[in-house]
């Protein structure tokens, strides 16, 4: 059985950057969204093993998001990681103290993000 | 091509499309010179250098990424409030975006020239040395807004800023809650901010993490108002919303810091109008009294428990589940609160709670299942156990009526009625169960889109055609099977799409047409089926081109050429055997033609159809049910032998004699209500064995626009079936879809209809 | 170019259409075992088709039951006898001697005309590359073990127009036609 990894990010090179990244760990499949509300009606489908979320997006912000899955019992104990950029560190401090687990500045090496991953998801 | 072309060009592709964004709304903002700034446009454009600035970081665009991220922090001061913008800051934006355009020119081409570099540096440094840094206020007016610190920690800082910003020029605001489906709420959460905008500014919109039921999910939206209580309460009549006024302390007086402020159990603001505690002490009041239906579904466990316990225990006390809702959402929000009342001892909030569909969140919550990730194949094992009972429920079903007519001479007519509600009891159980299966098999059709733009992009570079790629619908949700099986065909369309449909950036600019070309995938849901459209605004196909191949290739006689309308011939190009690319390319060219696409959607019943028009484009339409699994299927009986018909593409069922047939060029048709409809004889078109019958049934199907009408012997009645494929060895049997179990062992087919319309009405008679 | 756009294209390019070939790399291992076994018996199958007495490898046989209802599939061809129900699952049952020119027309075994199945009749269920397909036979004789020196070539002409005979394997005085089922149900 692979792990289901959300991602969301509004920008598409990113989003499937990260996805791509991700889906480099064999048995991972990513799930990936460009828009907030989509990741909302995406996790009752689903179980994921990890999110991925960007900050900034059009629809809810994704401390919302953040706010979201760590609120709900369903959600609660999935690991969450945050990209963000340099400069926008009230809203990543604001991420973390939500309960992300990770973060990660853009730009990143795919390898730190397929570390952390392989870490959360207990894969060697 | 040099060694990051490809990772580079959709660099290119996306950040390209952000400068357009930057520059439709600079100008916006240039038009608008002098005027007060909208912050939701000053917030647009700096979510775009933002992205931007994070883009380029990831391709090492280092310049790009320098430049954006000095326009980024210029205007993350302007959202914030730091810095007005002025026309100094407004020219050095316009001028930074001339710059970034030619940077990506440069970028696109592998160059990195002086001159540029030099521009750069002096805007970013010009930016750093735009406006002074914003006189501290005497206090945070935020700090004297009542709104639970676990709401304020959700904001971003720029939610933050208008937040305060709203209080500052003294707009009351408000928490606007919303409850919706699952399925569609960014619709309803779309027309509550259109009635909203208009009379104010949403600061945010926050999801509410305790959902209103397992299908559904709460919003509150953070509201500042232009108008006054009746007005907005009038702005969202008709809406599911309801509106909670946030109080505000005046300035100056007992303003302790937010986060210092101990977490009151509820915040005055939180509280309903005046008229809402004694709503709700009746209804507490009366909740012991009439332990009656709870009132939402989603409340249905936390709602009946709480009648049990009421019942044991007259008067009501705080359930020990029911817990004192957190601040931020015990919001028993009413319509049009005009006042700030004194708080309702707790034990009353806890029976409120635990009565209206909104508060009870934490004690439906804990008895709600934790997901769990699930095989297809388990589902398909239960589905089929599921249809197993579908078959032991109608064999009890016909004993009931077997009871209920051979009389009472062994069973009680009391019995006979007992078990006849039982068994219905048992159906209503069955179907509960049986939905709930078939939900947890969707998917939304989007997987598949991603995957596909992925493909497409990589395609459009390696043929060398510049395409724009846009899909929509992709949270129309189908079985997970259909899904995975769409996307070889869906691939498959893409391709030709992109290989032979859209024409190279200098054939289009020279026939007048947008260098770029536009290939878009939209998914729509109709009823029980979903349409997948694929088209392009392409060359389109050549018809006379499709019938000269098909002639050449004796798929057609000249004289059913003759006959054929452009839509027909259109639709030869599904015939086996027929390809039209003159030479094998590399892209299309794996040996697969339209009609193994074609016989795809056939195996998943669904439909294909093709619309073009030369030097405008081509269409696909597919269409398709939304599941496979379990279907209603009516059983009809023709020369002896028993068929089952998907109910889904069943219209209507029409009693017919003889004389009512026509024959209208040697095709048997009927007039239904004025129209012509084709009629097909199962027994004539299987080649079974016709019987004399004096009467016979037509059940009238429909796929798309297409009507026929099937001639049966014989009608059974309806039936939940669960279809099997026919397997390995037999997978395209002309006219059948599958085979299924009616309950006494012997395997029944089912048709495919839209195979059997596809032959009835005829690839050259389909009605355009 | 920067050093990060190359690690992107990597990942942009996984070949994940491409694995047609590692698969057919992988099924084709078996070629490599062995394939001097001498003397080793090898069971089959006995079974009568109008009369005459046929034989296939045991282990191409899944199971043998009695005839069930079998339900005819219209417009098929003849040698298509129509699909029984096997445990919940739909598989095809196939008349076999038409091919082998046994007879002119297929027998009437499906369909609501049919009539009752011959007592000693039976559907052998064998594993073919497509999936498991049944073989209407007359009667099931018996299980034989027969050595390779018992087997010979088939003289050419049995068999029908395919190469469905795969031998003639004979053991004291009785023949067995020995049918090799993949090739018969193509």
């Amino acid at each position: 059985m692979g792990f289901k990894v959300l991602i969301v990010e509004d920008s598409r090179t990113s989003r499937e950057f990260i996805a791509a990244a991700v889906e480099a760990v064999p048995g991972i499949e990513a799930v990936t969204t460009s828009s907030g509300f989509e990741a909302l009606r995406l996790l009752p489908r689903h179980r994921f093993d990890l999110i991925i979320t960007d900050i900034n997006m059009p629809d809810i912000n994704g401390l919302e998001l953040i706010n979201f899955v760590k609120k709900n019992p369903n959600y609660r104990d999935t690991p969450l990681f945050i990209i963000t950029t340099e400069g926008r560190e009230q809203d990543r401090d604001r991420g973390m103290a939500l309960g992300a687990a990770e973060y990660l500045v853009k730009p990143f090496q795919p390898a730190s993000l397929e570390g952390l991953v392989r870490r959360y998801l207990k894969l060697a | 091509m040099n060694q990051g072309g490809k990772a580079l060009s959709e660099f290119v592709a996306e950040a390209t499309e952000i400068l357009d964004t930057l520059n439709k709304d600079l100008l916006t903002l240039d038009e608008r010179r002098g005027q007060e700034v909208d912050p939701e446009l000053v917030n647009g454009i700096f979510r775009a250098a933002h992205s931007l600035k994070g883009l380029a970081g990831l391709f090492g665009q280092d310049r790009i990424a320098r430049l954006a991220h000095g326009m980024e922090d210029l205007l993350d001061r302007l959202r914030l409030g730091k810095l007005v913008l002025d026309d100094t800051a407004l020219d050095s934006l316009v001028e930074a975006l001339d710059v970034l355009q030619a940077l990506l020119v440069d970028a696109s081409r592998g160059e990195t020239s002086t001159a540029q570099s030099a521009r750069v540096e002096a805007l970013v440094e010009g930016f750093s040395r735009l406006g002074a840094p914003a006189a501290p206020g005497e206090e945070d007016p935020l700090d004297r807004l009542e709104l639970d610190p676990q709401v304020r920690a959700v904001f971003t800082e720029y939610e933050e800023h208008r937040l305060r910003e709203n209080v500052r020029r003294g707009v009351s605001l408000w928490r606007v809650r919303a409850d919706f489906d699952l399925s569609d709420f960014d619709k309803g959460l779309a027309e509550l901010n259109s009635r909203l905008k208009p009379v104010g500014e949403i600061i945010s919109t926050l999801p509410s993490a305790q959902p209103s039921s397992a299908s559904g999910i709460a919003f509150d939206l953070i509201f500042g108002s232009k108008v006054t209580g009746p007005e907005l309460a009038k702005a969202v009549e008709g809406t599911l919303a309801q509106l909670a006024p946030l109080a505000l302390r005046p300035p100056g007086r007992g303003s302790a810091p937010a986060k210092a402020r101990p977490p009151a159990p509820v915040a005055p603001a939180a509280l309903p109008a005046p008229e809402a505690p004694a709503a709700l002490a009746r209804t507490a009041a009366s909740a012991p009294a009439a332990p009656s239906e709870p009132r939402a579904p989603s409340t249905r466990r936390a709602g009946s428990r709480k009648g049990k316990a009421s019942r044991a225990a007259p008067p009501p006390e705080p359930e020990p589940e029911v817990e004192v809702p957190p601040p931020a959402r015990a919001v028993p929000s009413v319509r049009a609160a005009q006042g700030v009342p004194e708080t309702p001892p707790p034990e009353l909030m806890a029976e409120a709670g635990s009565t209206g569909p909104r508060v009870d969140f934490d004690t439906s919550l804990r008895s709600l299942t934790q997901t769990v990730r699930v095989d297809i194949r388990r589902l398909d094992g239960l589905m089929n156990t599921v249809g197993e009972l579908l078959l032991i429920k109608a064999n009890l079903q016909r004993m009931v009526e077997g009871a209920r007519q051979e009389g009472t001479l062994v069973l009680s007519k009391a019995w006979v009625q007992e078990l006849g509600r039982e068994t219905r009891q048992l159906e209503r159980k069955l179907d509960a169960l049986q939905s709930g299966l078939l939900e947890a098999r969707m998917v939304p059709v989007g997987q598949v889109f991603d995957k596909l733009a992925r493909l497409v992009r990589r395609i459009a570079r390696e043929a060398g055609k510049e395409i724009d790629f846009i899909s929509s619908g992709g949270e129309v949700e189908l079985d997970k099977l259909i899904v995975e099986e769409l996307s070889d065909p869906l691939m498959h369309i893409i391709r030709n799409a992109l290989d032979h449909g859209v024409e190279s950036p200098q054939v289009r600019v020279a026939a007048g047409k947008p260098r770029r070309a536009i290939v878009s995938l939209r998914a729509e849901q109709k009823g029980n089926h979903v349409v997948i459209e694929v088209s392009d605004d392409g060359s389109g196909i050549d018809e006379h081109r499709v019938r000269e191949v098909a002639l050449q290739k004796a798929l057609i006689t000249e004289a059913q050429a003759a006959e054929m309308s452009r839509r027909e011939l259109l639709n030869l190009i599904f015939l086996p055997g027929f390809s039209t690319a003159r030479s094998v390319s590399e892209l299309s060219g794996r040996g697969v033609g339209l009609d193994v696409v074609k016989n795809n959607i056939s195996n998943l019943s669904g439909l294909i159809d093709v619309w073009s028009e030369r030097g405008r484009g081509t269409a696909f339409h597919l269409t398709l049910p939304l599941t496979l699994a379990i279907i209603r299927a009516l059983v009809v009986g023709v020369s002896g032998r028993t068929y089952a018909v998907p109910l889904n593409s069943v219209l209507e069922i029409l009693a017919v004699q003889p004389k009512d047939i026509r024959t209208v060029e040697r095709r048997e048709v009927l007039d239904l209500r004025g129209q012509t409809l084709p009629l097909t004889r199962l027994a004539r078109m299987f080649g079974l064995p016709e019987r004399p019958i004096p009467r016979s049934f037509v059940v009238v199907v429909g796929l798309a626009q297409e009507r026929m009408g099937i001639a049966v012997d014989e009608l059974f009645g309806q039936q939940d079936i669960v279809t099997k494929p026919l397997g390995g060895r037999l997978q395209a049997v002309r006219g059948i879809s599958g085979a299924t179990d009616l309950g006494n062992r012997r395997t029944v087919l089912v048709l495919d209809v839209a195979a059997l319309m596809e032959e009835g009405i005829g690839p050259e008679r389909r009605w355009a | 170019m920067s050093r990060f756009s190359e690690l992107l294209d990597d990942f942009f390019y996984r070949p994940d259409e491409d694995v047609g070939g590692l698969l057919d790399f992988a099924a084709g291992t078996d070629e490599l075992l062995p394939l001097t076994p001498e003397e080793i018996p090898e069971e089959y199958l006995a079974f009568i088709l109008e009369g005459e007495c046929y034989a296939v490898p045991i282990r191409t046989v899944r199971e043998i039951g009695r005839v069930p209802p079998l339900t005819e599939i219209p417009r098929a061809e003849p040698f298509l006898l129509g699909v029984m129900n096997l445990r919940g699952d739909v598989i095809p049952v196939y008349d076999l001697k038409l091919r082998l020119r046994l007879t002119d027309k297929a027998p009437l075994v499906a369909g609501p005309d049919a009539p009752p199945p011959p007592r000693s009749a039976r559907i052998l269920v064998a594993h073919t590359e497509e999936g498991p397909a049944g073989v209407w036979v007359d009667a099931v004789k018996d299980v034989v073990r027969l050595k390779p020196s018992m087997l010979e070539a088939a003289p050419p002409g049995l068999g029908g127009e395919r190469d469905c005979v795969a031998g003639i394997g004979r053991r004291s005085s009785q023949l067995y036609i020995l049918l090799d089922l993949q090739q018969a149900l193509a």
